[in-house]
C-alpha cells in the first residue's frame, strides 16, 4: 500500500510522459487523475492507520540498499510514521485536487500530456522528500521536486520571463541546497551515517561535539543545524533565498498552487521538523530559525500589501505564511509547524486555484488593477475566496468555532509568546503585525477583485463565466478543508492526544518545569488567543476602509510615506542588491572566462585547435594521393629505404 | 627416391584447388549465364573445406618437407577467410548480374585466391609463402580490372598490378637476403638459428625489413599503402568488398607468422619497424578518410587504419598481442562485409551509387538498414558496447602490457579523429534530408546485412567467449 | 673493404667501369674528334633512307600479348620438364606423379583458353 501511494504517481508521470502522443490528451488526464485519485486515497488511508494507530504503527518499508561503499551504507526505504503520513495526505490530496482542476484550467493548452506528466512527476519526488529515511533519499526528493518546479515554472517556455523566473528559481534553490548537501556531509562527519534513526540515537551523546574550523571550536550540531537552515530557506523562501518564489508565479496557477504554496516550498518546514531530535540540540540555531521566520513573516506581509499582480500577493502571503511555521519550529513547537503547513495547504491551494479561477474568468488577467465588480458573475468562485481568506486570515470565536488558520496560527502564536525567550517574544509580535497586515491584503485582494466598478475592457467583461466543473469540485473540497481541518485536526496535531498521535516522529525536549512548549502554549494569559482574531478583523476593517468605503484613502496614503512604500513596493530592492552584489559579476567573470579563458585558450588549443589541425593534415594526407603510379612506386621504395635506414641509425 | 608426403593437412587446400578447377571446367563448358551456377557451387565448396578445416588436425602438423604447416592458429585464419571469401561470393551475385560482369570466371577466381591466402597462412618456407602470396595477387589483380570495359577499373587493375610487382619483388629481394645471409628459407631453421643466440647479420635483418615491406604491402599499411584508396575507388565494388576483407586477413596473418615464427628472437630488430607502420597507418588513415566524399574511398582509409590497430597488436609482439589481432580481424570481417554489403546495395533507379551523401535520410527510407549502417560505423569507431570496441580494447591492453604505452596512446588519440568521419555518415544518414530513396536491397544483402550487424552488436557482446577463446588457442598455437 | 660479402661483388664493379668507361669513351671521342653542325635533317629518325612512313609506337593487336603469353606459360612448362625427366630416376613415383599433376592442372588451363576462343585469330 505505501509502495502504491508513492510510486503510483511516478507510473502516472511515466505513461503521461512517454506516451502522452499515444494516449492523447485525454488518456494522459485520465491516467494521471485516477492514479493520483488511488494515491490520494491510499494515504488518507495510511494517515488513519499511522496516525490514530499509536506510536507502534509507524515503520519503515525497505526498499533496496543504494549505495554500500566501505561505511556508508544508504537504503531506498520508506518510513512511515505520522509526520510522514501527514505530509502524504497533504502531498497527495491537494495534488489530486490540482490535477482535477488543471483539466479545466489547461483546457486551453496546446501540451496537456507534458504538463499532467509533470505535476503527477512532482508528486513522486516530493513523495521521495517525505518518506525518506534518511537525509540522502530525502536529498534526492528535493532534488527532484527542484527540478519538477524548475520544469513547471518554465512550462510556457516560450515566455522569456519564464525561462528567466525558473533559471533563478533553479539558481537561487542551488544556494540552498549547497547549504544542505554541506549540512549532510556535517552530519555524516559527526555521526557517520545518514539514517535517521542511527542519527537521533546519537544525537544526546554527541550533543556536545565540536568541530574545528579555520582555527574555532565550533558547535558540531549548530553548524550542521544551521547549514540544512540554510538549505530549508531556500527552498521555502526564507527572508534572504525568497526571490525567486514571487518570480516562479510564471508557471501555470495550478502549478503555484501545489508547488508554490501547498507542497514543494513547506518541504524547508517538513525536513526541519524531520530532524526535530537534532535541532533540539542546537537552541542556538533554533534561535536563528525563529528570527528568520519572524522577519519574513513581517516582511513578506509588507510587501504582499503593495503589490498588484493577483498571484503575486498570495505568493508573498505564503512565503509570510511559511515565516510563521519557522518561527514555530525556532521555538520548539514543531506540531504546530506541520499543523499550520497542513492548514495552510488547503486554504493557499484554495486561494490559489480560486485566483485561477478569476484569471481563468478574465481571460488571463493577472494585475487586479484590471479587475473588479466580477462577484456577481463568478459568485462560486466569490465564495470560495472569502472561504480562503477566513482561513488565512484566522477567524474564528475562541473556542466555539474558528477556520482552519484560527486554530494553527493561533497555536503558533501562543506557542511564541510561551516561550518567553526574546526571540520568542519578538516572532509572537512580528506575527501579530503579520496577522494584522495579512487580513488587510487578503481583503484588499478581495475587494479590488470582486468588488468596485469593473476596470476591466468590455470583451473582457463580456467573457466573465464561471469555471467548469473540474475546477469547482475541487474548490469545493478544498473549502471543506479550508473550514474543517483546523477545528478536527486540533486535539490530534497539539491538543490532548498529541503525544500518541505523533508517536516518536518528533522530539520536543520538556522545560525546566517538565511541559513541553505546547503544554505551556496551553497556559498563556486570556488575551493572547484572542489577539490575532482581533488584529485580524481589524486588517479587515481597514481594508474595507480603503477598498470600499473610499477608494482614494490608498492613494493618499500612499503619497504621505512614499519612501517607505517605494521601499516597501519595490521588495526591498533584495532582486536589485542581488542583482548588483551577485548576478553582474557572475556574469561578468562568465563573459571574460568563455570569450577569453574558453573560447581564445581553451578552444583554441583544444578542441577547436584540435579539430582544425586535424582539418589541415587531412587535407595534406589526401592531397598526398596524387593518382600516379610512380608516385606510389616512389613513396614504396622511401618507405622501405627509410626503415632500413632507421634500423641502421638507431642500431648503433 | 623421395617420400610421399603426408597430404592430410593440406586436405581442405588439395580439395579447394580441384572444386576451383572444376568449377572453371563447368563454367567454361555451360559457357555464359553460368555465374549463379558456379557462385553457388564455389560457396558450397568453400564450405566443405571450411568442414573439412575444422575436421583436421588441430595440433601442429608439417608436411610437404617443411613447406606446410597446419595448426590451430592457420586454422582459425584460414576460417575467416573462408566465410569472408564465401560472403563476397553471395553479396556479389546481384551486383554482377545489374552491372553486366555476369562472368563465371569471377568466383572461380575468388576461389583461387582465396587457395593462394590459404598458402600463404599455412606457409612455413619463404618460397610457400611467395607461391601462396603470388597465387592470391595474380587472382586479385585480375577482378581489380574485371570491370575491364571501365577506365577506372583497368587503372585500378593497372596500379596494383605494378605496385604489386614492385612489392612481390622487394619481398623476393628479401627472401633472397635471408637466405644468403641465413643459409635457410625454412621458418623453423631459421627460427632455430636465431634461437641460438648469435647476432645476426646485417644482411638478415635488411632481408627481414624488405620481407616485411613486401607484406605490408599486401596489407596496405603505410608507407606500402599508396594503392589502396585509388584500386578501392577503381575496381569493382564487390571486389572492393572483397579487397578489404579476405587478403587483409590473410596478409596480417602470414605477417604475423614470419615475424613470430622465424623472426620471433629479433623481436627488438622488427618491433619498430611495426611500430612505425601502425602509427603511421593509424594516423593517414584516421586523417585522410575525413576529407572523402566517396564511400569507398573511406572504407579504404578506413581499413588503412584498421590495419594500423592491428598492427599496435602485432607490435606487442606477445602472445596476448596475437589473440587481438585475431579477435580484431574477426571483428573486423563483420563490420566490413556488413558495410560493404550496404554499400552493395546502394543503388538508385538501377545505377550503383558510391558518394556518402547518397546515404542522406536512409534512416527514413530503410531504418533498418540505416540502423545496421549505424552499429557498423559506432563499431568501427570503437565505441562500447559494439563489438569493435573490444578488438581496440585487446590489442591496446598487449600494447600497453609490453610497454608500448605511447603506440597504445597514439591509437587511442586517432580512434577520436576517426570517429569523426564514421559518426559523419550516422549523421548523414539520420539527420540529412531524403533525396533519391535507394532501392530495396537482395534478400541475400539483407541477410547478411542483418547477420552481421548482429553479430558486431550484441551478439558478440554477449558470446564473446567462443571467439575469445578460439583466438587464445590459436596465439597459443603460434607461441608454443 | 674487408667484407667478405662485398669482396665477391667486385667483378661486377670492375664490370661496371669498363662498360661505362667504353662507352663514354666511345662518346666522348665522337664529340672530340667529329665535327659538330646539326640541322633538322641530321636529327631526324631515319629508316633505311626514307622518311619514316608513320609513329614508332604503333599499336598491336593485343591477341599477340595474348599468343606471347600462353607461349611464355608452355614453354616455362618445357622448361621444367627437361630437368624432371633427367631426375626422373632419382625421384620415383612421387616425382612422376607430381608432374602429371602439374601437366593436368596445365591441361586444364589449356582447355579453358581453347574452350574461351583465345586460340583463334578471329
Amino acid at each position: 500500500m505505501e509502495i502504491a501511494a508513492i510510486f503510483l504517481p511516478l507510473l502516472g508521470a511515466f505513461v503521461a510522459g512517454l506516451f502522452g502522443r499515444f494516449i492523447g490528451d485525454k488518456g494522459a488526464q485520465i491516467v494521471t487523475c485516477s492514479l493520483m485519485v488511488v494515491a490520494a486515497i491510499l494515504s488518507v488511508i495510511l494517515f488513519v492507520q499511522i496516525g490514530f494507530g499509536g506510536p507502534e504503527a509507524a515503520r519503515t518499508v525497505h526498499l533496496f540498499t543504494w549505495i554500500d561503499s566501505g561505511s556508508f551504507e544508504v537504503a531506498w526505504s520508506l518510513r512511515m510514521d505520522t509526520l510522514t503520513a501527514v505530509m502524504l495526505v497533504v502531498v497527495n490530496v491537494v495534488s489530486c485536487m490540482v490535477h482535477i482542476y488543471s483539466i479545466g484550467y489547461m483546457s486551453h493548452d496546446p501540451s496537456k500530456a507534458r504538463f499532467m506528466s509533470y505535476l503527477s512527476l512532482f508528486t513522486f519526488m516530493m513523495l521521495m522528500l517525505v518518506t525518506a529515511d534518511n537525509l540522502l533519499q530525502m536529498f534526492f526528493g528535493w532534488e527532484g521536486v527542484g527540478l519538477a518546479s524548475y520544469l513547471l515554472i518554465n512550462f510556457w517556455y516560450e515566455k522569456k520571463s519564464a525561462n528567466d523566473a525558473s533559471m533563478k528559481a533553479f539558481l537561487v534553490n542551488r544556494v540552498g541546497d549547497f547549504g544542505f548537501a554541506l549540512g549532510i556531509m556535517a552530519i555524516f562527519l559527526i555521526f557517520g551515517t545518514v539514517q535517521f534513526d542511527e542519527i537521533f540515537a546519537q544525537v544526546p551523546e554527541k550533543a556536545n561535539a565540536t568541530f574545528n574550523f579555520l582555527g574555532f571550536e565550533v558547535h558540531a550540531l549548530t553548524t550542521a543545524c544551521l547549514l540544512l537552515f540554510i538549505g530549508a530557506m531556500g527552498k521555502s523562501a526564507q527572508l534572504g533565498l525568497h526571490t525567486w518564489l514571487p518570480d516562479a508565479m510564471e508557471g501555470p496557477t495550478p502549478v503555484s498552487a501545489l508547488i508554490h504554496a501547498a507542497t514543494m516550498v513547506t518541504a524547508g518546514v517538513f525536513m526541519l521538523a524531520r530532524m526535530s531530535p537534532l535541532f533540539e540540540y542546537a537552541p542556538d540555531a533554533l534561535a536563528f530559525v525563529t528570527v528568520m521566520g519572524a522577519l519574513t513573516a513581517i516582511v513578506a506581509a509588507t510587501i504582499g500589501m503593495t503589490q498588484f499582480d493577483i498571484k503575486r500577493v498570495i505568493a508573498y502571503s505564503t512565503m509570510s505564511q511559511l515565516g510563521y511555521m519557522f518561527f514555530a519550529i525556532g521555538v520548539g513547537a514543531y506540531p504546530a509547524a506541520i499543523f499550520h503547513l497542513m492548514t495552510h495547504a488547503f486554504f493557499k491551494a484554495l486561494l490559489f486555484l480560486g485566483a485561477g479561477s478569476v484569471i481563468h474568468a478574465m481571460s488571463g488577467e493577472q494585475d487586479m488593477r484590471n479587475m473588479g465588480g466580477v462577484w456577481r458573475q463568478i459568485r462560486f468562485t466569490y465564495a470560495m475566496m472569502w472561504i480562503g481568506n477566513l482561513a488565512l486570515a484566522g477567524i474564528g470565536i475562541y473556542g466555539v468555532f474558528g477556520f482552519a488558520g484560527f486554530y494553527s496560527k493561533d497555536i503558533i502564536l501562543e506557542t511564541a509568546y510561551a516561550d518567553h525567550s526574546w526571540y520568542g517574544t519578538m516572532a509572537f509580535w512580528l506575527g501579530l503585525a503579520a496577522a494584522a497586515l495579512t487580513a488587510f491584503y487578503s481583503w484588499r485582494l478581495l475587494f479590488l477583485t470582486f468588488h468596485g466598478e469593473p476596470r476591466a475592457d468590455e470583451k473582457v467583461m463580456a467573457h466573465v463565466h464561471e469555471s467548469p466543473l473540474s475546477m469547482t469540485i475541487p474548490l469545493g473540497i478544498l473549502a471543506v478543508g479550508a473550514v474543517f481541518s483546523g477545528i478536527v485536526a486540533y486535539p490530534w496535531f497539539v491538543g490532548h492526544d498529541l503525544a500518541h498521535f505523533w508517536g516518536g516522529s518528533i522530539l520536543m525536549l520538556a522545560n525546566a518545569e517538565g511541559e513541553t512548549i505546547i503544554d505551556a502554549a496551553h497556559h498563556v494569559p486570556g488575551w493572547v488567543p484572542w489577539a490575532p482574531t482581533v488584529v485580524a478583523l481589524a486588517g479587515i476593517g481597514f481594508a474595507w476602509l480603503f477598498y470600499v468605503k473610499s477608494p482614494d484613502l490608498p492613494g493618499r496614503a500612499v503619497a504621505s510615506i512614499r519612501q517607505l512604500h517605494g521601499i516597501v513596493f519595490n521588495k526591498y530592492y533584495f532582486d536589485e542588491l542581488y542583482d548588483a552584489l551577485f548576478v553582474k559579476p557572475a556574469m561578468k567573470l562568465g563573459l571574460g572566462l568563455w570569450k577569453g579563458g574558453d573560447e581564445k585558450v581553451i578552444d583554441g588549443f583544444g578542441p577547436d585547435g584540435a579539430a582544425n589541425l586535424t582539418q589541415r593534415l587531412s587535407g595534406v594526407a589526401s592531397r598526398l594521393q596524387t593518382g600516379y603510379v610512380y608516385h606510389y612506386a616512389f613513396v614504396m621504395v622511401i618507405g622501405v629505404v627509410a626503415l632500413i635506414a632507421w634500423f641502421f641509425l638507431s642500431a648503433r | 627416391m623421395v617420400a610421399m608426403p603426408d597430404l592430410l593437412p593440406a586436405l581442405p587446400e588439395l580439395f579447394l584447388a580441384c572444386a576451383g578447377m572444376l568449377l572453371l571446367m563447368i563454367g567454361v563448358f555451360r559457357g555464359e549465364g553460368s555465374l549463379r551456377l558456379v557462385s553457388w557451387l564455389a560457396v558450397g565448396a568453400l564450405l566443405v573445406t571450411g568442414v573439412l578445416l575444422v575436421l583436421g588436425p588441430t595440433e601442429r602438423t608439417v608436411t610437404f618437407s617443411g613447406l606446410f604447416v597446419s595448426d590451430s592458429f592457420a586454422v582459425f585464419a584460414k576460417l575467416l577467410v573462408l566465410t569472408a571469401t564465401a560472403l563476397t561470393i553471395i553479396l556479389s551475385q546481384r551486383y554482377l548480374e545489374t552491372e553486366q560482369l555476369a562472368r563465371f570466371e569471377y568466383p572461380v577466381l575468388l576461389v583461387f585466391a582465396t587457395l593462394g591466402m590459404m598458402g600463404m597462412i599455412s606457409a612455413n618456407d619463404l618460397i610457400a609463402l611467395y607461391v601462396g602470396l603470388e597465387l592470391q595477387s595474380l587472382s586479385l589483380y585480375v577482378i581489380a580490372a574485371f570491370k575491364r570495359d571501365f577506365a577506372k577499373s583497368s587503372e585500378a587493375g593497372l596500379k596494383y598490378f605494378v605496385l604489386g610487382a614492385l612489392s612481390s619483388g622487394m619481398l623476393l629481394y628479401g627472401a633472397s637476403l635471408v637466405y644468403g645471409f641465413a643459409g635457410t628459407t625454412n621458418f623453423d631453421a631459421l627460427a632455430a638459428l636465431f634461437a641460438a643466440g648469435e647476432t645476426p647479420a646485417v644482411g638478415v635483418i635488411v632481408g627481414m625489413v624488405f620481407v616485411a615491406a613486401g607484406l605490408a604491402f599486401k596489407i596496405s599499411a603505410v608507407p606500402f599503402h599508396m594503392w589502396t584508396p585509388d584500386v578501392y575507388e577503381g575496381a569493382p565494388t564487390s571486389v572492393t568488398a572483397f579487397f578489404a576483407v579476405a587478403p587483409k586477413i590473410a596478409a596480417i596473418t602470414l605477417f604475423i607468422r614470419v615475424l613470430v615464427d622465424p623472426f620471433g628472437d629479433l623481436l627488438a630488430q622488427w618491433q619498430q619497424v611495426i611500430w612505425f607502420c601502425a602509427v603511421a597507418s593509424m594516423i593517414l588513415g584516421s586523417l585522410a578518410a575525413i576529407q572523402q566524399s566517396n564511400i569507398k574511398r573511406l572504407m579504404a582509409y578506413s581499413s588503412i587504419g584498421h590495419i594500423g590497430y592491428a598492427l599496435v597488436g602485432l607490435a606487442a609482439g606477445t602472445e596476448a598481442g596475437v589473440r587481438g589481432v585475431l579477435i580484431y580481424m574477426a571483428i573486423y570481417l563483420a563490420m566490413n562485409v556488413g558495410t560493404f554489403a550496404i554499400i552493395l546495395s546502394m543503388r538508385v533507379q538501377g545505377r550503383m551509387v558510391e558518394e556518402i551523401r547518397d546515404l542522406s535520410g536512409l534512416s527514413k527510407s530503410h531504418p533498418m538498414m540505416a540502423l545496421a549502417m549505424a552499429i557498423f560505423m559506432w563499431s568501427m569507431a570503437g565505441v562500447p558496447p559494439a563489438a569493435g570496441f573490444f578488438g581496440k580494447f585487446y590489442v591496446f591492453m598487449a600494447a600497453v602490457d609490453a610497454g608500448l604505452i605511447v603506440l597504445a596512446v597514439i591509437g587511442v588519440i586517432t580512434s577520436v579523429v576517426s570517429c569523426y568521419y564514421y559518426l559523419r555518415i550516422i549523421k548523414v544518414m539520420y539527420f540529412d534530408d531524403l533525396t533519391e530513396p535507394l532501392e530495396r536491397p537482395s534478400r541475400a544483402a539483407s541477410l547478411v546485412i542483418a547477420g552481421t550487424a548482429l553479430f558486431t552488436f550484441p551478439v558478440f557482446f554477449i558470446f564473446s567467449n567462443a571467439i575469445l577463446t578460439g583466438a587464445a588457442t590459436a596465439a597459443a598455437s603460434l607461441f608454443q | 673493404m674487408s667484407n667478405p660479402l662485398l669482396i665477391e661483388y667486385l667483378p661486377i664493379i670492375i664490370f661496371l667501369a669498363i662498360a661505362v668507361g667504353i662507352a663514354s669513351a666511345m662518346l666522348i671521342a665522337s664529340l672530340l674528334v667529329a665535327k659538330q653542325n646539326p640541322d633538322s635533317e641530321k636529327l631526324s629518325a631515319y629508316e633505311c633512307g626514307f622518311e619514316p612512313f608513320a609513329d614508332a609506337r604503333s599499336k598491336f593487336d593485343v591477341r599477340f600479348y595474348l599468343v606471347a603469353i600462353l607461349f611464355i606459360i608452355f614453354d616455362l612448362e618445357v622448361a621444367f620438364l627437361f630437368p624432371w625427366a633427367v631426375a626422373l630416376g632419382d625421384i620415383g613415383m612421387f616425382g612422376f606423379w607430381s608432374m602429371m599433376i602439374f601437366l593436368g592442372i596445365l591441361t586444364i588451363g589449356f582447355i579453358y583458353e581453347w574452350k574461351k576462343g583465345a586460340l583463334e585469330w578471329e
